[in-house]
């Protein structure tokens, strides 16, 4: 047997997720299921081995070759921009990118150059290049939504799930910026290197998620 | 003031002793092969104009160029690439050379990478450049360097090991083609660009779906799944029926038969959905891939149109090889030692001119000799080094010891 490819999970919901879909697909999770505090796990039956890692790693673990796929977000494979083949969108792990504002702010009026606040600053530039406008960033670690409540920012760029958190804290969604769902991403090298193998388990997935 | 003089730029580094020695061995082997292949060296300037390398059919995104000013204020670059400042030379200098001409570059390339990448800024690369011939020979002829080459790793080590390779073919003008006759803006066109690039078939559709269904975007949506062994070629014939691209299948196919004949050990793929974007193929692409290396290791293609941009009209071909990726992959098996010398010379003050006399004449016949530099005990330090054997000389006599375990 060929030495196993290695999928890279993003660790939590979509490990689940993507777990959960190789179980629907037969194969034998238990050692994922009991994994303690290993971060490398084989799933034997499917010829395997799953390494568990943050988002933003499993894109550099695929791109450098030394992982063969991974599930990974599009919200850090935007942030991120490898070089990779991003061949499956799993559906799971739905959510939006948003620009939101306090409620009722006049984003859009004045000809001040406007201050936004995100955890990803390359989406959000990206977004407002293509408006062509002039924004300045300012990168911030967690709970975005503080900055415009604190003065800081005059919007966030975020990702948005229920919008929940926006407006228990008087905020709301002036534009969506994009979808967002997990992707099944693999090395351009690997693709060709091991396609039988990888084809099989992609058309695998696609027929699952389809149905 | 933080003063950096102890260490290098991100993306560079100092290659030391088994680094160095593996990064020669490929950089030997290229060279040999390249030269019995009938290839004259070049070297061409690690800084050049900026213009160089920012033509209007190729160009280099800017924040990759490593950039300075020259002492007039005009922009210079920092050589990423050796094939544009090949072309220069070919258009100017080498004008009127008979040809086809055969030229080969060993030397460093620079581009910026993005940040704590683990990527570096400085890659050495070898490569052919075989310029003044359209036929499919040449094609053939660069095909079979990277062959060499890749079948080449990890054959000149003292246990020989054998590294799976690949080589993949391609051609641009079959998506040319397509997008030319696509109805669609340019910025459209750029994205679509992209996602055929990074084989993102959902975001493709969706995209592709948003311009229309037709015969043509069917098509563009199948190119990028059209790649692995000769089953692509009969299935591209069904996607796109069409007279000029199946011209351009069939001669990609003969050359796949070609390659597959050349083959000794390795796998021959075909990608239909290479498009370089960012450079300057206007036909045949090929890439080299090995086992272990996440990227490919060597990339090439034809290009015919790039001399014509410095105003010497001929067609070209030619390949690169990233000599760092390949020392690389030889490194995970082979880790050479440097050997100790085999002889070690002490002399008494005094006898300085005959000690050196004496180690030219061993040297001369092949063996490896040091000076002994100092006061320490000659045969203690030759058996600290793994020195085999001393000469200890005075005025009067010359004694020869072995060093005992």
């Amino acid at each position: 047997m060929n030495k196993p490819l290695r999928i890279a999970l993003t660790k939590g919901r979509l490990e689940k997720d993507t777990v959960a879909l190789l179980e629907r697909l037969g194969y034998d999770c238990t050692a994922v299921h009991e994994k303690g505090r290993r971060l490398i796990l084989p799933i034997p039956d499917a010829n395997l081995e799953v390494v568990l890692a943050k988002a933003a790693d499993v894109i550099t673990y695929v791109e450098h070759g030394v992982c063969d796929m991974g599930v990974v977000g599009k919200d850090t494979l935007m942030e991120m921009n490898g070089k990779l083949f991003e061949l499956v969108n799993l559906g799971f792990g739905k959510c939006k990118f948003a620009l939101a504002t306090k409620k009722d702010y006049p984003f859009y009026d004045g000809f001040g150059v406007k201050t936004i606040a995100s955890k990803y600053p390359n989406v959000t530039r990206a977004f407002f290049e293509n408006k062509g406008m002039d924004v300045d960033i300012v990168k911030i670690e967690g709970s975005v939504e503080l900055a415009p409540l604190l003065g800081l920012a005059d919007g966030i760029v975020d990702i948005v799930e229920t919008g929940t958190t926006l407006k228990e804290n008087g905020l709301e969604v002036v534009e969506d910026v994009c979808q967002i769902s997990a992707r099944l991403i693999v090395n351009t090298v690997s693709l060709k290197m091991r396609q039988r193998e990888i084809e099989q388990l992609v058309t695998k997935i696609e027929e699952m998620i389809t149905v | 003031m933080r003063r950096y003089d102890l260490i290098t730029p991100e993306g560079t580094k100092d290659y030391l002793f088994e680094e160095c020695a593996r990064k020669r061995m490929v950089e030997n082997r290229t060279r040999s092969i390249f030269k019995s292949m009938g290839y004259t060296r070049v070297i061409t300037p690690g800084l050049e104009f900026l213009d160089v390398f920012s033509q209007n059919a190729h160009y280099f995104p800017p924040e990759e160029l490593c950039k300075l000013t020259d002492n007039k204020g005009r922009l210079m670059a920092v050589r990423p690439d050796s094939t544009m400042p090949i072309a220069r030379v070919a258009a100017t200098r080498l004008k009127d050379a008979p040809l086809p001409l055969r030229l080969y570059y060993t030397q460093p390339v620079y581009r910026f990478t993005p940040s704590l990448k683990g990527r570096s800024t400085e890659v050495n690369q070898t490569g052919i450049e075989l310029l003044g011939s359209a036929s499919e020979m040449a094609d053939i002829e660069v095909i079979s360097a990277a062959l060499s080459v890749l079948s080449s790793v990890g054959q000149d080590v003292p246990e020989p090991f054998s590294v799976h390779y690949s080589l993949e073919l391609g051609d641009v003008r079959i998506f040319r083609e397509l997008m030319h006759r696509l109805n669609a803006s340019p910025a459209q066109k750029e994205e679509i660009y992209a996602l055929i690039e990074s084989k993102n078939y959902p975001a493709l559709n969706d995209m592709l779906d948003r311009i229309g269904k037709n015969p043509l975007t069917q098509a563009l949506r199948k190119l990028p799944t059209l790649f692995g062994g000769e089953e692509v070629f009969e299935k591209a014939s069904e996607v796109f029926r069409d007279a000029r691209i199946q011209e351009i299948l069939d001669s990609l196919q003969e050359l796949y038969h070609t390659v597959c004949a050349l083959m000794k050990g390795g796998t021959v793929l075909v990608d239909l959905g290479l498009v370089n974007r960012t450079d300057y193929y206007t036909g045949l692409v090929i890439k080299g891939y090995l086992e272990g290396c996440g990227e490919e290791v060597i990339s090439g293609g034809r290009y015919d149109t790039l001399l014509s941009e410095f105003g010497y009209d001929i067609p070209a071909v030619g390949m690169a090889v990233n000599v760092d990726a390949v020392a690389n992959v030889i490194g995970r098996k082979y880790t050479p030692h440097p050997a100790p010398a085999d002889v070690l010379i002490a002399a008494e003050k005094g006898c300085e001119a005959l000690a050196v006399q004496k180690a030219e004449m061993l040297r001369a016949e092949g063996l490896c000799c040091e000076h002994m530099l100092g006061m320490d005990d000659p045969v203690e330090f030759a058996k600290s080094r793994g020195i085999p054997k001393v000469i200890l000389m005075n005025a009067d006599t010359v004694t020869e010891v072995m060093v005992g375990e």
